[in-house]
């Protein structure tokens, strides 16, 4: 239990900032003096943060679906031949700036959240392909000769070997897509979204730092909070596993 | 793996089929009466004849057969058929000039629609399989590249496609192009020099002082978690301070918003796998051939230079050729804080909905990176002892 400590108090921390900055206003008039707009109105923090989050949160789920059933259709003998292709168009694509792959969506899809989240799923599924690629075919052949040596079918082969064995490499290529959407997304202020990079634009727009450092402050956090979540949960798929191991 | 080469291959049906359904669905081009407004689309059927329509179907079939039937050398008439057809893939879009931008408006200009990008994307894909198929070396791959990008060059300059508006996009601002890519250019290449030399040193400390290993990768990949606007953001208020306090920072052009931020949010970044494929490098050298060295007399420092640095070369470039197209990514975004380049026009065009001057910003980024990744890639295979 220890392990999630951390990022609990990360995501209270992230919370109760949320929360509290409108009521730090003194402490913005230090940055930004001669003027009263010094906390960001147009939309709650709390909203921001909240559109924010469903935006990587969906790109994420989606990305994990596509990339993974991608991954696991071209390692079956049935989709063998499309192979090469996939996991050349894989490292090919993760060499595209994400900002670019964002400004694409918008002659293609109009501006708004239907773009950006777009975006997010198209680029965030990279990472996850290359990973389950790298994670199903790290496995040791001679693992899965016993298996099937064992008289597991192709189906129990996949989800009681391949896919717990794999688990690790694919979250690892999970966190990294994730880690990669939280800092798209917030670009994709720019493109009409509605997320917690809308106070920076504004603030770089009309030249108010307190807006730029409350929008920054809490990217940075929810950064921050998500990415000790991953580490919690790969250290507990790691435990579990082992233990698991020790018990056999 | 690879079906061999006797067998139908299944892969460039598939490719040529989507590609076939996306071209006759989606628009080719895009008639516009000015730079703003939203034109009239047409099919590639509306927008090339039968002439158009008929090449590029019959294009595609020739592919299927060619990819599923056992004839001799058919991946490599394959291969030459797709680069050529790659090649002149913007004649379509001279074509559809030809039959229907108006000749009497001088404001005119037609736009590449979704199903000019789709032919281009599945025929790049189905060139790749060619390729791979044929197990085609460096040279040969490189080559084709080559080519495609010399045709796409020369279609470019022809008056066939001076109305076409990414063209004129750039006609209006050809000396801010040449600046955003100078500009571009200098602060992801520089900000790559800078941390290389950093990140250099950090390794080497880690290696000597195995204590230093956890604070300091610590310390770089907290970095790297943080997203790039909120750095930029983060930066400009002690950058401004510092800059207001001291009028000597002021005079060389540290403010907080324009370069000097950028700059060092950029270094910032590029430390991570910097340090990191540095360090690696350095540690997995075989003892034995350090030993070996040794033995024949070298002194630490030979050892080092002639020893241990060779054989680390090829995974500290794969370190360069990540920042590399990590920074030319991240140049991008720093446009909003005023550093320029070619996130400039990408965000100018987002903001007048000028969809044209996002494609000439979002476009050269994109050549950019996978130019770097083409020439630091090669440089590793070519430093990769044998």
């Amino acid at each position: 239990m220890r392990l999630w400590l951390t990022p609990v108090i990360w995501v209270a921390f992230l919370c109760a900032l949320a929360a509290l900055l409108p009521a730090m206003a003194p402490l913005f008039s230090w940055v930004e003096g001669g003027t009263d707009n010094l906390i960001y109105t147009r939309n709650s923090f709390y909203t921001l943060l909240q559109s924010h989050i469903w935006l990587v949160l969906a790109s994420a789920t989606m990305g994990t679906l596509v990339a993974v059933s991608a991954g696991i259709f071209v390692t079956r003998p049935a989709g063998c031949d499309f192979m090469p292709l996939v996991s050349q168009m894989a490292s090919i694509g993760q060499t595209v700036p994400p900002v670019a792959v964002l400004a694409l969506a918008v002659p293609a899809m109009g501006f708004g959240e239907k773009p950006t989240l777009f975006a997010l799923i198209l680029y965030g599924l990279l990472p996850i392909l290359r990973n389950t690629l790298a994670g199903l075919g790290g496995i040791n052949p001679a693992v899965l000769d016993s298996a099937k040596g064992m008289g597991m079918s192709s189906v129990q082969v996949l989800f009681k070997v391949e896919l717990p064995l794999a688990g690790r490499v694919i979250l690892a290529g999970i966190r990294t897509s994730v880690t990669i959407n939280i800092a798209t997304a917030a670009i994709g202020s720019t493109i009409g979204a509605r997320t917690l990079g809308d106070p920076v634009i504004a603030g770089l727009v009309n030249g108010n730092t307190a807006y730029v450092l409350q929008g920054a402050i809490l990217i940075g956090l929810l950064a921050l909070a998500t990415d000790s979540l991953f580490e919690a949960l790969e250290r507990t798929w790691a435990r579990a596993f082992s233990a698991r191991a020790h018990k056999a | 793996m690879p079906s061999s080469t006797g067998l139908p291959n299944r892969v460039i049906p598939v490719l040529a089929l989507a590609a076939f359904v996306l071209v006759w669905l989606l628009n080719l081009g895009v008639v516009q009466p000015n730079r703003i407004v939203a034109g009239a689309g047409y099919g590639l059927f509306g927008a090339t004849g039968w002439l158009g329509a008929g090449i590029v179907s019959s294009l595609l079939f020739v592919a299927v057969v060619l990819a599923t039937k056992p004839i001799r050398n058919r991946f490599w008439v394959l291969s030459f058929l797709l680069t050529a057809a790659l090649m002149s893939l913007p004649l379509l879009l001279e074509v559809f000039a030809l039959r229907k931008l108006p000749a009497d408006s001088a404001y005119a200009r037609i736009g590449i629609g979704a199903g000019f990008w789709c032919l281009a994307f599945f025929l790049a894909l189905m060139l790749l399989e060619t390729l791979s198929q044929l197990k085609a070396s460096r040279r040969l791959q490189l080559s084709v590249v080559l080519l495609v990008a010399a045709g796409w060059w020369l279609c470019a300059a022809r008056e066939g496609l001076s109305s076409l508006s990414l063209i004129r996009e750039y006609a209006n601002r050809a000396d801010q192009f040449s600046q955003a890519l100078t500009v571009h250019l200098s602060l992801s290449l520089g900000a790559v020099a800078i941390s290389a030399v950093l990140a250099f040193g950090l390794a080497l400390a880690m290696v000597r002082r195995e204590r230093l290993r956890r604070p300091l990768l610590g310390l770089v990949s907290f970095m790297q978690t943080i997203p790039s606007l909120a750095l930029f953001g983060l930066l400009i208020a002690p950058l401004g301070a510092l800059s207001a306090a001291f009028p000597a920072l002021q005079a060389l052009g540290i403010r907080g918003i324009g370069w000097a931020p950028a700059l060092l949010a950029l270094i910032a970044y590029s430390l991570l796998p910097m340090v990191r494929n540095t360090y690696v490098a350095l540690m997995e050298v075989p003892e034995p051939v350090v030993d070996a060295g040794r033995g024949m007399g070298m002194s630490e420092r030979q050892v080092f230079l002639q020893v241990k640095l060779p054989l680390a070369l090829p995974v500290i470039i794969e370190g360069v050729r990540i920042t590399t197209i990590q920074a030319i990514g991240l140049t991008a975004v720093a446009a909003l804080i005023g550093a320029g380049g070619f996130g400039t026009f990408i965000f100018q065009g987002l903001g007048q909905a000028a969809m044209d001057l996002v494609l000439l910003g979002a476009l050269p980024t994109v050549f950019l990176a996978l130019a770097a990744d083409a020439i630091l890639s090669a440089l590793k295979f070519q430093e990769t002892p044998r």
